[in-house]
């Protein structure tokens, strides 16, 4: 026996040596195969394709088998070769509708079998058409521009003209050279319009379909399509636009460089040079500055006055409120009086209610006296008495008789004082013959001239009591509004070194009131005689003589009723009324006796 | 003759008018039908792709293992299942069967929920198909005794011993199938009345 088993042992090596040697055909059952998709192209038919797993080494065959929902018969596929390879293929006599299919595939080798995982289909819902056919796309004319109308076909085998199948459609469009594509919905039309594709270039057009429930289709070969060369409308009238008005500015630059000068002198005119009236720049350059500048020199500036123009007539002191410092329209001159400047207006130097115009009604108004002081200069209140004679000379046309003008003060001032005169002139005195309204409103009860009133001493002190400043003394009566204010009798308190007098108001205010009414129709007084001191005797008015008499007397100690002096003036009868119904004045040297019996005491003072 | 031929074609022509005139008002019907049950299919598509959105992995292989998974109620309704069949069927017989399809939906539909007011809807279809089959008929006796066939089980759906999950499923797959078999009932029952559908589109 040890023969034997010597001789298989080596057999047996061998044969399994030449075993395993051999090429490796391990067969094995077929790996399970596995059913890739379903689809039905016009829901009449559908078809199943699978994959085949490993085969196991083997020759391994598929078999498709199913069975419809309801029932346990298993069917095979009727038709493996349709379709292709490993497919099945159920024609129209095995394909129901709205039944379930449970399909599997079965791979089967000589080492064994496996089956594919089933795969339940309902045909309707695994509907995927064909592709649309006869896609054809032109380039059609239009008002905005070409563009591209593509039509196409349904697929062939879909029937939709029965309504068993309704497709809807859909293509995409892109340039040859780019990469995105534009999708259009054609709903179940089979055209489609496409608009605002760039010109010149070529663009390739594709097209698919979908029942209502079902799968897309695949996508039409591309057609191609080349776009034409053209402009848009728009674009080109924007071309022309821009030529146009490129155009326009060309020329408007071009002109505007042709008249450069004329343009800079328009928009820059040249600034013109400082210029003096009477400079020469040629006797300049020339050299002789003496020449040049008396060149400068005008003739007749400063402005040289006449003295007699600036002599003021006249002026109407206004205390306090009710009373305005008026003055004649001229300028005060220094110390000039002048009988001349007579040709003042009509109103000037009347009493308030004489005055033509507005003064009727201020003349209803009370007059107060208002404590102030005043400060008259010592001229003027000499002046005042003499005023009562005075008479405006200069003026005899003066058409009536109630033009009274009495010769002023300026001549009685001292030199800084017309200068301040002058200034307060603008202030709010009335430098003027106009200012009528400031005449106080006494009216005269029974004066036959209607009431003048010399009020002038009064407003022209006035003035120059503010000069003075005096504490009482309020600015404000020069500066105020003329009204009507009466004349208040003041009273010379002190003579300054400067010759300026110093007023004060009456204290017994109310006690002057009938005085002053009396008196108020007085502005002028009457010359009954001179006497042969030169001594003026004006003739007292006859109406008030008590009220000058116990005016008179009401002064301390100074009562000399009935001369006053003019050449200085001192305490004296208080007066308050400028004309003071004296029964008769000095008349001093320089007085002159007017024709109709005024005193121009203007002249005295010079 | 001359006068009676002319009577006789002013009738003709009367009457071509009457029933183009009744025609149009059928199509207008018949159009409407047609979008109306298009829509409820798509409203059940919806609720199964919903349905199925919301199950669990497992449960959805639990769902495939099952076969059939939709034994429809309507299964007992007689209704053509391809194209030639349906070619074959009468414009009448489809309304008819479009009717009773319908119907039988109209109870369970109320398990499927009312957000979407599918009973009422289904109610109003049912109502005009049954105008669309009078215009069908023209007064002619209804040669199809198909009503008088006894209803199908109306709790169908509830009484399968199924998982409940399994009940939705079905319940919704069928619902889904019928309206899909109406709309084609109607569609083809539309094409073949009248050529100024889209049909021929």
């Amino acid at each position: 026996m040890m023969w034997i088993d010597s001789g298989t042992m080596p057999l047996l090596t061998l044969s399994v040596f030449f075993l395993l040697l051999s090429p490796a055909t391990s067969t094995s059952a077929p790996g399970r195969p596995r059913v890739t998709s379903c689809r039905s192209p016009e829901k009449e038919t559908f078809t199943c394709w699978w994959e085949p797993g490993d085969d196991g080494g083997l020759p391994t065959t598929y078999a498709l088998y199913y069975c419809l929902e309801g029932s346990e018969t298993v069917y095979e596929c009727p038709d493996y070769k349709t379709a292709g390879k490993n497919s099945c293929f159920f024609s129209k006599n095995d394909t129901s509708l709205w039944i379930n299919y449970n399909i599997s595939v079965v791979a089967t080798n000589a080492e064994g079998k496996s089956v594919s995982e089933p795969v339940e289909v309902d045909v309707v819902y695994i509907v995927q058409p064909k592709t649309p056919e006869s896609v054809m796309v032109s380039v059609l004319e239009d008002d905005h521009g070409p563009y591209l109308r593509v039509s196409w076909d349904k697929p062939r085998s879909a029937d939709t003209r029965s309504g068993w199948i309704t497709l809807v459609y859909q293509l995409r469009v892109k340039q040859v050279k780019e990469e995105n594509w534009e999708e259009y919905d054609a709903g179940m039309q089979k055209y489609y319009n496409v608009f605002s594709l760039h010109s010149g270039k070529e663009y390739m057009v594709q097209v698919r379909c979908k029942p209502d429930h079902g799968f897309w289709s695949e996508w039409t070969t591309p057609a191609y399509i080349q776009m034409p060369d053209f402009i848009p409308r728009e674009r080109s009238m924007w071309i022309m636009v821009a030529v146009f008005s490129a155009f326009i500015l060309l020329i408007f630059a071009w002109t505007m460089n042709v008249k450069r000068s004329s343009v800079k002198h328009y928009l820059l005119p040249p600034i013109p040079g400082p210029k003096i009236r009477g400079f020469d720049q040629q006797l300049l350059k020339s050299g002789k500055s003496e020449e040049v500048f008396n060149a400068l020199v005008i003739q007749g500036f400063p402005p040289t006055t006449n003295y007699e123009d600036l002599l003021v007539e006249y002026l109407e002191v206004y205390d306090d409120v009710k009373q305005e410092l008026v003055l004649n329209g001229k300028n005060l001159p220094e110390g000039l009086l002048k009988s001349k400047t007579m040709s003042s207006d009509n109103d000037s130097g009347r009493g308030s209610c004489d005055s033509r115009t507005l003064l009727m009604e201020k003349c209803a108004e009370g007059v107060e006296e208002s404590g102030m002081e005043q400060e008259l200069s010592q001229f003027g209140e000499s002046s005042w008495a003499s005023s009562d004679s005075g008479e405006d000379r200069e003026n005899p046309a003066s058409p009536r008789q109630e033009d009274r003008k009495v010769q002023t003060w300026p001549p009685v001032f001292s030199s800084p004082q017309p200068h301040h005169f002058q200034q307060q002139q603008p202030g709010g005195t009335r430098a003027s013959y106009h200012s009528v309204p400031e005449i106080s409103c006494r009216s005269p009860p029974g004066h036959s001239s209607g009431g003048q009133q010399n009020r002038f001493s009064k407003p022209g002190f006035y003035q120059y009591t503010q000069m003075h400043s005096m504490d009482s003394i309020e600015h404000k009566h020069v500066a105020q509004v003329p009204q009507s204010q009466s004349a208040e009798y003041v009273e010379v308190q002190t003579v300054d070194p400067e010759n300026i007098l110093l007023l004060r108001p009456l204290a017994n205010a109310e006690g002057h009131d009938p005085e002053l009414s009396d008196f108020a129709g007085e502005d002028y007084s009457k010359v009954r005689d001179v006497t042969s001191d030169n001594i003026l005797l004006l003739q007292r008015d006859l109406s008030g003589p008590q009220y000058v008499r116990d005016y008179c007397q009401d002064q301390s100690g100074q009562v000399d009723p009935c001369f006053m002096q003019l050449q200085q003036v001192e305490q004296t009868c208080k007066p308050t009324n400028v004309h003071l119904h004296l029964p008769s004045l000095m008349l001093q040297d320089g007085m002159r006796l007017a024709g109709n019996g005024y005193v121009d005491s203007t002249i005295m003072m010079s | 003759f001359f006068p009676r031929g002319l009577v006789l074609l002013s009738v003709v022509v009367a009457s071509v008018f009457v029933s183009q005139g009744s025609t149009s008002e059928n199509q207008r019907l018949f159009n409407n039908a047609v979008i109306r049950v298009q829509h409820l299919h798509q409203l059940a598509a919806k609720m199964i792709s919903d349905f199925e959105e919301s199950l669990l992995p497992e449960e959805r292989r639990q769902l495939s293992k099952i076969f059939p998974l939709s034994f429809c109620n309507s299964d007992s309704i007689e209704a053509p299942t391809g194209k030639d069949e349906t070619q074959k069927s009468s414009v009448l017989k489809l309304l008819h069967i479009s009717y009773r399809l319908i119907e039988s939906w109209e109870y369970p539909s109320r398990i499927l929920g009312n957000p979407n007011q599918i009973t009422e809807k289904l109610a109003d279809l049912k109502v005009g198909i049954s105008v669309l089959i009078k215009g069908c008929l023209d007064g002619q006796p209804n040669m199809d005794d198909n009503e008088s066939l006894p209803l199908p089980f109306e709790d169908f759906y509830q009484t399968l011993g199924d998982s409940s999950l399994r009940k939705s499923f079905r319940l919704l797959a069928c619902f889904k199938k019928d309206m899909h078999k109406v709309e084609t009932y109607l569609r083809v029952a539309n094409c073949r009345r009248s050529l100024d559908s889209n049909c021929t589109l």
